[in-house]
Parts: structure tokens; C-alpha cells; sequence
């Protein structure tokens, strides 16, 4: 290896770090200021301490404001999967005129800022009447989650083999059990990531949230972000938000994990593992048959 | 029995492009049936036609006298074994097999029976709790078949469904699925690109080229007597030439192959005159030394030769302006010295080898 090489490779190494850090060194910063016995968060930490997790669980407005949004965001998940799947559905027909166009519509969301779209929603409701109430958010966080939704479970959808389908209406499924038999055991993987992914989105969401979560009923990065101006409370939302994190990555992790597992089982086969048998085959096949 | 197959003035056309253009072909039950020919020639789209999976864009297809059209492909009385196998990976070899029984609402014991008894047949028994991944590419194969035959269809459809399978495997499986076929006593329509596998099996060939059906036959009748020269091309290779017909000669025609050489043949359209084409198989060419004489003879000049083992194959160049390959029998003579590049010889082109093609029935 010549110098510039081994110059090149440390600098690539430095970047690698630097990039890491990053990317981790805000989340790593909750995490070490959760454990804080201290109630201002600042360096050097004296003593360690879980009395923030405490008082957060016993904040009763803390703690159902993450309900509150963990229940929005199932929701969310639930509904913006199943008009993910009818989307992809129709996008993936095998005659599409404007297939484009209907993709860029059903995308849009994705580049609109959320604020207009909360504006958008609040003035919608004010015209037809409603009030402004979770369930305005819930419909809010269904339109941005739902091209995540498509952008999962689309490509897995053109992904599948057509014959798939063919073979089970060959063998005497109608259509919709040929869709409830095939099509949608074979989904299961990006549907499970289509939910966690929706899921976060509106976990996460704060513009539409604020605009349209009724006072008194705020949602998890509402009650953060006006809670963060009250320093009392600001221990506890760094361990409440540490916990979160820690979630987040769990959900992840597991979610690519079993994917990568269901999608091993689905489509099976490394080529190695359909080599081998195949040999026994013909040596089978040579002595007997 | 039941089984037949009538295809009426079949035509396909997708946007631009016309895949199937007026077939008119009728499959007798029971018979092992192959559609032969180059991709994009029209026969999977004709398969995928009688499978229910297209729809003609006009014509008919007949099962049994009946008209498919309008008839989903749940609701008809045949079976698809699909190139890619089309296995449904969520599912174990069993229940991919009982599929098709589950839908016709059989009952639980009698499909236990059913599927037991069609996959003791594909000696796929022992692996019936294993997921279609866990399987080489052969045994995939058999499951394919197995869940299409358990179904009992009056038709079995079978898309190219052993090109992904290696050679050995192939030829053991082709010799396997005809002595099926014959057990089963079902409609076989076999869709393939590969003539010799088509060759091996079918009891008719129906040999398609851009969307027409070129001639259907049995496989000695399509290669002994080729109907055109791209029959005659597609089963092995066959020597084309020109030739001017000038007469009868005996029982057959007199035909001059370029300057001044006059042979006889007996073969196809005898009564023919003036331009034709005329062909002969390479085993068909007979060498001898040069200066050998007698009737249908022609000198020549080796071109090349090469050793095959079996057969020593020779490319010579006559004098009469064409290039032909002749195939000779390994007889145990060295042949090599005899026969060097720019070698003389003399071509003998038996009569009853020669055979001219029929004028205007060619699509080329």
C-alpha cells in the first residue's frame, strides 16, 4: 500500500466517524441528559439518576399525549396501508394510460410542506363546519403517510411474478381469492413495513397536529414542542424522548430484521442452498426412474 | 375422449404487434401436441389463448366443441405448467398441490388422498412438508406438474417447461413426461423452442413461424418431408440450394444446379418446373474420391472438416457454386488426411435425398 493510499483510507476513515457522529451525536445527547440527576441540562453530568423516567410516567398529561399519538399513529398505519395497497393495485395494472401522472398525484404529499397542508385542512373543516378535532389529524396523517405506503409496497407488488396469479386463476380461484390467497401473503412483508413507516410518519407529525389537535387533547410532538419552553418540564421530556428513541430503533431493527426474514422464506433460495438437492435429484432420478 | 383442441382462425394482435395471425389447427384428444418454433413466433401467446390468460382479438378456441370465449380461465377444464413454475412460495409442496382441490370445494379427506396419491407418482412424496425454495430446480418441476395434473383437466398446457433445467436433467425429464402423458391419457400441448425436445415427444408438431403455422405433422414426416424451407431449417440443419427444373427424369424431376450440372431427385413437388428450391440433410451427403463418376454426382472442394466423435461433419464448396455440409458415420477410418481443407472430392446427392421444396408455399 502506497502513502497516498494509506492517506486516502485515513481520510475516509475520519469521514466515516465524523459522519456517524453526525447523524447519532443529537440522539446520544438525549440519551446521556435522561440519565441526569441534575434538572439543567448541562456539562459536566455530577450524578446519575432515573428520577426523570419517574416523574415523566407520573405525568399523567406527558403520558396521554404519547398515547395519544400512538393510537393516531396505529390508526394511520392501518388506513394509509390498505389505500396503499389499493393504490399500488391500480398503479401496477398492466394497462395504465398516464400511469405518471397518477403517480406524481398520489406523491404529491411527499413534497408539499405539511404546514400548507395543515392550513389546507383547517380551512376545509372550518368551511364544511367541523371542528377541529383528532380526528381532523388522523385524516390529516393518513394523506402524508399514504405515498410512504405506496413507495413500500408498490415495488414489491410489480416485483411479483405475474404467473403467481395466473397459476391461481388456472387452478380455479376467482379473482379476489386469487388477490386474498396469493397477492397478499406475498405482501406481508412491505405491508408490515408500510404500517411501522406510517406509523412513525405520524408519530412524529407536528404542523398538522398542532393546527388541528383540540386544545386540551395534544398529541405527543405538540405537547413537546410547547412544553419545551417551560424548563421544569424539560428533564422529563428528555427521558420520556430518550425512551422513544430507543423504540424507534427497536422498531426498526425489527421491522428490517423480519422482513429480510419473511422475504428469505417467501422467495427462498440462495443458489447454493437449490444446487445441492438438485445433484441428489439426478443421482435419484439415474438409479430409479 | 374428451380433450380436443380446435383453434379457428385465431388472431392476437397486441397494440402494434401481431402475435398470432390466423391459426387454424385442430389437437386430438389424448395426443402429446407440441407448438414448435422461434421466440416471437406466436406459440406461447396461442398457449396463453387456450389457458384463458388472453383473450383472441378474433377467432375461436374450441375445447371440445365448445367456445372458451368469455369463459375465465378458474372455470376451464385445463391446466397450465408454467415456464417459471410459478410455485406459490408461502406455501409447503402439499398445499401448493392441493390448491386447485381446495377451490373445487373437495372435501378434506378426498384431497388428503388425491395429493398423496400425485405426488407418490412424481416420487415427490417424502418432501411433501417443504416449501417450493427447498427444492432443486427438477423437483420444482414435478410439483409444478403434479398440481396441475391432480386437477384431472381434460387439457394439460406445458409452457417451455423445462428450459430452465440443465441438459441431463432435460432429456431425463422429456423421456419422463411422454411415458406421463401415455399414463395419463390426456391432452398434452407442449409449448417449446427446442426441436429436438418437440422431436422427442410430441405425436404432432405444429412448427410456427411469425404467427403462422408453417405445417404440422408427425416428427418424422416433418423432418423427412419438410413442407418449406423454414421447416426444413428449424429441424436441424438441411442445405438449401437453387436449382433450375427442366423436366421429368424417371419418376422424379431433372434439375440443373448451376452450370451444366444435371441431377435427378424424387423427393417433393416432382412436378415442379423452372426456378426451385431444392434441400438435402447433411447425413443425406454421400463423399467420395475425387473423379468418382455416375449419376447425381458433383465435384467439390473440402472446405473444412471437422471431428465430432460420432460423425466427422464436412463443409464442401461444389462446383457447381454452392456450399453444402455433409454429416458422415464415424466408421473407424481415419478420414482426416483425405479430406483437408482444399482436399478434391465428389459429392454423390442421392435422388431419393434430393427434395425440392413446393413453390409458393413459402412464407419467407
Amino acid at each position: 500500500m502506497t502513502i497516498v493510499n494509506r492517506f486516502t483510507s485515513a481520510v475516509l476513515t475520519v469521514y466515516f466517524w465524523a459522519f456517524i457522529g453526525f447523524l447519532f451525536a443529537p440522539l446520544a445527547v438525549i440519551i446521556v441528559f435522561a440519565f441526569n440527576q441534575s434538572a439543567v441540562p448541562v456539562l459536566p453530568i455530577n450524578a446519575l439518576s432515573t428520577r426523570w423516567f419517574q416523574r415523566a410516567f407520573d405525568d399523567t398529561e406527558l403520558t396521554g399525549a404519547v398515547l395519544r399519538s400512538a393510537e393516531i399513529g396505529a390508526a394511520t398505519g392501518l388506513f394509509a396501508t390498505a389505500l396503499g395497497i389499493m393504490a399500488s393495485l391500480g398503479l401496477s395494472a398492466h394497462r395504465l394510460r398516464l400511469r405518471a401522472v397518477f403517480v406524481a398525484i398520489l406523491l404529491l404529499p411527499l413534497v408539499v410542506p405539511y404546514i400548507s397542508l395543515a392550513v389546507g385542512l383547517l380551512l376545509l373543516l372550518n368551511q364544511l363546519g367541523l371542528e377541529i378535532s383528532l380526528g381532523g389529524v388522523f385524516l390529516g396523517h393518513v394523506v402524508i403517510a399514504l405515498p410512504f405506503s405506496i413507495l413500500v409496497v408498490l415495488p414489491r407488488l410489480r416485483s411479483l411474478d405475474p404467473a403467481l396469479i395466473e397459476a391461481a386463476r388456472d387452478l380455479g380461484a376467482g379473482q379476489i381469492s386469487a388477490f386474498n390467497l396469493v397477492t397478499l401473503p406475498l405482501l406481508l412483508p412491505s405491508l408490515v413495513s408500510s404500517f411501522l413507516i406510517c406509523f412513525v410518519t405520524s408519530f412524529d407529525e407536528f404542523a398538522i397536529a398542532s393546527f388541528l389537535a383540540p386544545p386540551g387533547l395534544p398529541t405527543y410532538p405538540v405537547f413537546l414542542y410547547s412544553g419545551s419552553r417551560t424548563p421544569g418540564l424539560l428533564p422529563e421530556l428528555i427521558a420520556i424522548g430518550s425512551l422513544i428513541i430507543v423504540g424507534s430503533l427497536a422498531i426498526v431493527v425489527l421491522a428490517e430484521g423480519g422482513r429480510r426474514w419473511a422475504e428469505r422464506r417467501l422467495q427462498g433460495a440462495t443458489v447454493a442452498a437449490a444446487d445441492e438437492p438438485a445433484a441428489e435429484d439426478v443421482g435419484r432420478l439415474a438409479a430409479g426412474a | 375422449m374428451g380433450g380436443e383442441v380446435r383453434l379457428v382462425e385465431l388472431v392476437k394482435r397486441f397494440e402494434s404487434f401481431t402475435a398470432v395471425d390466423g391459426i387454424n389447427v385442430t389437437i386430438p384428444g389424448g395426443q402429446f401436441f407440441s407448438l414448435l418454433g422461434p421466440s416471437g413466433c406466436g406459440k406461447t401467446t396461442t398457449l396463453r389463448m387456450v389457458a384463458g390468460f388472453d383473450q383472441p382479438t378474433s377467432g375461436e378456441v374450441l375445447l371440445d366443441g365448445v367456445d372458451m370465449a368469455g369463459t375465465p380461465p378458474n372455470r376451464r377444464n385445463v391446466n397450465t405448467v408454467f415456464q417459471s413454475y410459478a410455485l406459490f412460495p408461502h406455501l409447503t409442496v402439499f398445499d401448493n398441490v392441493a390448491f386447485g382441490l381446495r377451490r373445487a370445494k373437495i372435501d378434506r379427506l378426498q384431497i388428503k388422498k388425491r395429493v398423496g396419491e400425485i405426488l407418490d407418482q412424481v416420487q415427490l412424496s417424502r418432501l411433501a412438508s417443504r416449501k417450493p425454495s427447498q427444492l432443486s430446480g427438477g423437483q420444482q418441476q414435478r410439483v409444478a406438474l403434479a398440481r396441475a395434473l391432480v386437477l384431472k383437466p381434460a387439457v394439460l398446457l406445458l409452457d417451455e417447461p423445462l428450459g430452465a433445467l440443465d441438459a441431463k436433467l432435460r432429456r431425463q425429464l422429456q423421456v419422463e413426461l411422454k411415458a406421463l402423458q401415455e399414463q395419463v391419457g390426456i391432452t398434452f400441448l407442449y409449448v417449446t423452442h427446442d426441436q429436438e425436445e418437440a422431436m422427442t415427444m410430441s405425436d404432432h408438431i405444429a412448427v410456427m413461424n411469425g404467427g403462422h403455422i408453417e405445417q404440422v405433422a408427425a416428427p418424422r414426416v416433418l423432418y423427412e418431408e419438410p413442407a418449406t424451407a423454414f421447416v426444413a431449417e428449424f429441424l436441424g440443419v438441411s442445405n438449401l440450394m437453387e436449382a433450375q427444373a427442366t423436366g421429368p427424369s424417371g419418376q422424379g424431376v431433372a434439375l440443373q444446379l448451376g452450370a451444366g450440372n444435371m441431377v435427378e431427385a424424387l423427393r417433393g413437388d416432382v412436378l415442379a418446373r423452372g426456378a426451385v428450391r431444392v434441400v438435402i440433410r447433411p447425413e443425406r451427403v454421400e463423399i467420395e474420391p475425387a473423379g468418382a463418376s455416375g449419376s447425381n454426382r458433383v465435384a467439390a472442394t473440402v472446405t473444412r472438416s471437422v471431428y465430432l466423435g460420432n460423425a466427422v461433419r464436412v463443409i464442401v464448396h461444389l462446383a457447381t457454386g454452392q456450399s453444402i455440409v455433409a454429416l458422415v458415420a464415424n466408421t473407424g477410418e481415419d478420414t482426416t488426411p483425405s479430406w483437408n481443407p482444399g482436399a478434391a472430392v465428389t459429392c454423390c446427392l442421392p435422388p431419393t435425398a434430393l427434395r425440392v421444396l413446393p413453390v409458393n408455399t413459402d412464407s419467407q
